[in-house]
Formats: structure tokens, C-alpha cells, sequence
């Protein structure tokens, strides 16, 4: 054992001695490892961000469109449509919604010319809403069924029109078609669906008396029991129509977000792929360095068989100077990767996750492997394999260096 | 039941070249004994430096047997060759070879290396071989950082640290002035004693007449053998010339 001791001595003496070189060739293997470790660190941390948006707005809200028989214009869904919905086992419950079209939204008078040529959408909405979409209001409260029963001029806007014109319940009205309603409320931002960002939301009868729009709706948002989201959205179009010719059509709201997770899953390949190749050429970079560091250091070679160290002993010490260098860049480069990982994080406003479960090729590894993150084990293991074969082709020159040849002798 | 000779000769040849073949050293009988003080001189080509590889084992005969304390060299593998080489000889060279980004003493330590020492014991020993070629206060100097007679006494600290049975010299003085050549040559005369033989391959007729004996080559062959007697003379009085002359 003190002969390893020995060889790991002179290893670590000939990296030491050569500082700037040393450091000059462990920059393949950092810029390798903090590569892929960056790469699959940063996708995971925006997938489990977006994991985290679905997990809390559910994957389970589906979206149902009239689109009527064929050649019907704005068509529409019988009046009692949300009762037959609700008659489905799987549905948990469900709101609807009438887009309001022909109608002249002016939050702001002065610029009553842009919001004719650019009409706000108008919608009407029931008192479901909030529960069915699972959204949070910013400020006052939802329409209630006194603004129904009454026809109320009352509204909600959405967070984008709001933040836009400072509206705050109360103290502000907006115009719609010359009749001013009054602001009741501002409701969040709804990241499955963004028809609400910019809309004016007024309850349903007040919409049918002031623009004579009826109490048909056109659109469905439906939550349905997490387990049969699949078999509700088959079902729907049929407890809709009632076997009448008008026909529906579904989306599942959080579809295209797992699209972007998946799509991202691409992305982490492809740079986790990148980071491979910047590893391999790190590693040429020191089987280049070491075959010139042999040829220079060709007299010590001599010196020491001389001194009675064998060829294998020269062949482990040249091969442990390569291996120290791929542990020590492979250990900082996934350093690197963990700054860049909880740095990009904390700009985008992401959890970081350092130790994300791994997918290769269709085989799932844990998260941790001996009580280390399985994403650094193999960006350093990585690291290592390729300083050992970069450091087989020196370190056999090495030894065969004939002590004869390299000192001189005579 | 005697004692093998440090080392022994036997009709050795040392052979290059496939087609063309060329002897470098022809059927060469020697023997070199326990204490011996050895210079082997020879114009260039005479075969001396190829003798140096083989005494030293860093070449093998190509033909014929050479035997090291009495174990035949051709037999070992290169691992037993290099430990018998590391435990028998201690190299010294012209050009010092001391490998320059270690100081002295970790210079020292390198043919210490592999031998089961801990540091501390490794560091005591090359210690105490610096303060055999006076040294020792320097030895945290760095080869650069010293004079070739101080490079040239730290590798002879280096050579004699293992306490090897034959020093192996190779124009031990030839990259030196005359004021450390003699002061080189006279650490060799304290250092042979009755168990460590010294062989020294020179051109220089100065350092092969302070041996004991002389071996002249010519052409791959050993073309004379002698005794000397005033090389006693020299050893003993301390660099005055003996009154054989």
C-alpha cells in the first residue's frame, strides 16, 4: 500500500510542478462535465417548474368548444348545457362561458379609435368560474349571483387589461358600447389559458339585456375526476348534443404543456450530448498533452528506471497524472454545473433541482446513487473514463522509453 | 561455500543491427568483485558506454551470460530487473540528470520510492546521504539553484542513499572544473570501502589512475587489465601523488 501511496506522491508532484499546464488540460473535462451537468440540471429545474405549474393547476380541466352543425355560424350550446354535463359521473363540476362578439370595449376614452379597430374580448361567465378553474383573484370579488338575478353592470378583468390600466375595484369603470360597468374585481393570470388576460368578464344575463346576445353559451370548461380526464373527454360531445347534430369540440387544457416538458427532455439531450463531445475533445486534449509531457520528461523516465523503477511503475505513475486530472476537472466542472444550474435558476425564477431522477434511454435511474446526486457520479465517472483512456496511450510510451536512449550515456 | 562475485561476465556479446550486425561488445570475460575500485577507460566506440548499460542493467546481453551477485540477468523480468538494479547499483552521470523540478532532498528521495519507507524514514535517509557529500543545508535547493559540483554531490547522495553494493559512475567529472572534479573523485575514494565496489567509465587518464584497477577497451574488447598500485597511494595521502612514480 505505501508504494500507491508512493506513485499517488509522484503523480500529485508532477501535476503540482506544472501548474498552469495542469490546469491548462483539466479545462476539457470541466467545461465537459459542468456542460452536461448544466444542460440536464437546467431542462430538469424548467421541467419541474412546469411539473410544479401542473401538478397545481391539475391535468385534468378540459376545455369544450360548440362547433355546431356544419356552415352554423357562432354556434352555441343548448342553454341547460352545464346540467348535462354535471349528470356525467366523472365530472366534478363545470362553468360556462359566452364570448360576446360586436361589442366596443373602452377602458380608456381618450383612446376610443384603437379599441374599435382592436376589440377587447368580452365574456360572460357564471359563479362556477372560480372553483372550476381553480384561479385566484388579485383584487374584489367574483360576479355573484345578485349581479345575475339583477343584471348588474358589474365586471371583472382580466390581470393583463388591469395591470395595463391600473384598474382597482371601485373606483373605475369601463365602457362597453357607451354603457359603463363597473369593475368589481381582477382575476389572476390563468397559465393553461390565456383567452382571459385581456378580457372583461360580465355576468350572463346582464350581456343578454344590454347586448341581446342570449343565454346560450359557446365554450365549457370542465374539471373531471383526475383518474377518467380521458374517457370524460370522450364522453362529453355526446352528453352535450344528446344525439342532436351539434358537435363539440375537447382539448385538455395541460396537453400542451407536457408537450413543452417533453419538448424539453430534446433539448437536454442534445446539450447534454454537446457536453459529451466537449469531454472527448478534452480528453484528446490530454492523451496530447501527456504524449508531449513523456517526450519532455523522457530524461526523468530514464532517471527513474535507472533508479529501479520498473516499467509498470512508470506506466501507473504517468496513467494516475492523467486520472488525477480527469477526477479533479471532472469534480470542479461539476462544480461549475451546480453554480450554473442554481444561477440560471434564480434569474428565471425556477427551483433549482440538483438531483434529478435520470432518464437514459428508456432505463430510469434514481436520483441518488450511494448517497450521491446519480448526475454528478456520472459527469465525473464520465470524466474519469475518459482521462484513463486518454492516459493509456502516454503512459504505455512512457514505459517503453528505453533508459538507455533518454540519458545519454558515454 | 564462497560468495558470488558482485558481478560477472561471460563471454558476453552486446549486438546491433539485424542485417548488418554490429558488436559493440564482442565475447567480453569479467569479473568484478566485492570493494573493487574499477575505472573503465577506451577511446569513443570502444564499447565502454554499452558496458555501462549492461554493469548498470539497462541492457541485456545478446549474447553470453551475465550473472549479478550471482543471479543471470536474461532470466529476471523487467520488474525483478529493475528492483535488483534499484537495491544493487547507484548511478551517477556526466550530465547529473537530477530531475529538476524536485529540491534536492525530494531528488534524494526518488530512488527511495517503492521501497515500503514511510516519509519520515525516506526524508531521515536522504538526510543523512546529503550529509555525507556535505549537503545537507542545502537541501531544499532546487537543481537550477545550484552549482554542477553541488548538482553532481547531490546525485552521488542520491546513488548512495540506497546503500547500493556497486557504484556506477559515467564521466562522473567530465561537466566539472578541476577544483570539484577533485572534490568528486575524493567522496569516491571515502565511499569505497570493503562491501561497495565503484566502476567508473572515464576518458580522462586522471580518474581512471585513482582506481585500483584499469580496464582498457578497444573495438567491443577488453584489451588490458591492470592493477594499480599508486592509486592506494593517492587515496590514502589525500590527493598528493604516490612516491612509486
Amino acid at each position: 500500500m505505501r508504494s500507491v501511496r508512493d506513485l499517488v506522491g509522484v503523480a500529485v508532484s508532477g501535476l503540482t510542478s506544472r501548474w498552469s499546464r495542469t490546469l491548462l488540460i483539466m479545462l476539457g473535462p470541466i467545461i465537459g462535465v459542468s456542460a452536461i451537468v448544466a444542460a440536464v440540471g437546467l431542462t430538469e429545474s424548467a421541467k419541474g417548474d412546469l411539473q410544479q405549474t401542473l401538478a397545481a393547476l391539475g391535468d385534468n380541466l378540459i376545455k369544450v368548444e360548440a362547433s355546431g352543425s356544419f356552415g352554423a355560424t357562432d354556434p352555441t350550446f343548448s342553454e341547460d348545457v352545464v346540467a348535462r354535463v354535471n349528470r356525467l359521473s366523472t365530472v366534478e363540476g363545470s362553468t360556462a362561458l359566452l364570448s360576446v362578439t360586436g361589442v366596443i370595449t373602452t377602458p380608456y376614452e381618450a383612446a376610443a379609435d384603437y379599441y374599435t379597430a382592436f376589440p377587447t374580448p368580452v365574456l360572460t361567465a357564471d359563479e362556477h368560474f372560480l372553483d372550476v378553474m381553480n384561479v385566484e383573484l388579485v383584487s374584489g370579488r367574483w360576479l355573484n349571483s345578485f349581479d345575475s338575478s339583477t343584471a348588474a353592470r358589474s365586471a371583472v378583468v382580466g390581470i393583463g387589461l388591469a395591470d395595463e390600466f391600473g384598474f382597482r375595484e371601485g373606483n373605475r369603470t369601463i365602457r362597453l358600447n357607451n354603457l359603463d360597468y363597473g369593475v368589481v374585481g381582477v382575476v389572476e393570470r390563468y397559465p393553461l389559458d390565456n383567452v382571459f388576460d385581456n378580457a372583461v368578464i360580465i355576468p350572463t344575463s346582464t350581456a343578454d339585456a344590454d347586448f341581446d346576445v342570449g343565454l346560450e353559451p359557446n365554450t365549457l370548461y370542465v374539471r373531471s375526476d383526475p383518474a377518467s380526464t380521458l374517457a370524460t373527454e370522450d364522453a362529453l360531445p355526446v352528453a352535450i348534443n344528446l344525439g342532436g347534430d351539434g358537435e363539440a369540440t375537447t382539448l385538455v387544457l395541460s396537453d400542451a404543456l407536457e408537450a413543452e416538458a417533453a419538448a424539453d427532455s430534446t433539448l437536454q439531450i442534445i446539450v447534454a450530448a454537446m457536453g459529451l463531445l466537449a469531454l472527448i475533445v478534452g480528453g484528446v486534449g490530454i492523451a496530447n498533452v501527456m504524449s508531449i509531457s513523456v517526450i519532455q520528461r523522457s530524461a526523468e523516465i530514464g532517471i527513474r528506471r535507472a533508479l529501479g523503477h520498473g516499467r509498470s511503475l512508470i506506466a501507473w505513475q504517468f496513467l494516475l497524472e492523467s486520472v488525477a486530472v480527469g477526477l479533479m476537472g471532472g469534480l470542479a466542472g461539476a462544480a461549475v454545473g451546480v453554480g450554473i444550474v442554481i444561477y440560471a435558476s434564480r434569474i428565471a425564477g425556477w427551483v433549482h433541482v440538483l438531483a434529478p431522477e435520470l432518464d437514459l434511454f428508456g432505463v430510469t435511474l434514481p436520483a441518488h446513487y450511494l448517497g450521491m446526486p446519480t448526475l454528478y457520479l456520472i459527469g465525473v465517472g464520465a470524466a474519469l473514463l475518459t482521462s484513463v483512456i486518454a492516459g493509456l496511450y502516454p503512459s504505455v510510451k512512457a514505459a517503453q522509453l528505453e533508459p538507455l536512449e533518454t540519458l545519454r550515456l558515454g | 561455500m564462497s560468495q558470488p562475485p558482485l558481478l560477472e561476465l561471460d563471454a558476453v556479446s552486446r549486438i546491433y543491427g539485424t542485417e548488418v550486425l554490429v558488436y559493440a561488445l564482442n565475447e567480453v570475460s569479467l569479473t568484478i568483485d566485492t570493494g573493487e575500485f574499477v575505472s573503465i577507460v577506451g577511446p569513443s566506440g570502444s564499447g565502454k558506454s554499452t558496458m555501462l548499460g549492461l554493469l548498470g542493467l539497462l541492457d541485456l546481453p545478446s549474447q553470453g551470460v551475465m550473472r549479478v551477485t550471482g543471479k543471470a540477468v536474461h532470466e529476471l523480468g523487467d520488474h525483478e530487473r529493475s528492483r535488483l538494479r534499484g537495491d544493487v547499483v547507484g548511478f551517477i552521470f556526466q550530465q547529473f540528470h537530477l530531475i529538476p523540478h524536485l529540491d534536492a532532498r525530494r531528488n534524494v528521495e526518488t530512488a527511495l520510492l517503492y521501497r515500503n519507507l514511510s516519509p519520515r524514514d525516506r526524508k531521515r535517509k536522504a538526510m543523512e546521504a546529503l550529509d555525507v557529500v556535505g549537503l545537507a543545508p542545502r537541501h531544499e535547493h532546487r537543481p537550477v539553484q545550484m552549482s554542477g559540483g553541488e548538482q553532481q554531490r547531490c546525485a552521488i547522495a542520491r546513488a548512495i542513499v540506497t546503500d547500493p553494493q556497486l557504484l556506477l559512475a559515467d564521466e562522473p567529472t567530465g561537466a566539472l572544473d578541476s577544483t570539484n572534479a577533485a572534490n568528486v573523485m575524493d567522496i569516491f575514494a571515502d565511499l569505497n570501502n570493503g562491501t561497495r565496489s565503484i566502476a567508473i567509465v572515464t576518458h580522462d587518464p586522471a580518474v581512471a589512475a585513482s582506481a585500483d584497477r584499469r580496464i582498457s577497451m578497444r573495438d567491443g574488447r577488453i584489451v588490458a587489465d591492470e592493477k594499480l598500485q599508486h592509486g592506494e597511494a593517492i587515496t590514502s595521502f589525500g590527493g598528493t601523488l604516490g612516491s612509486s612514480h
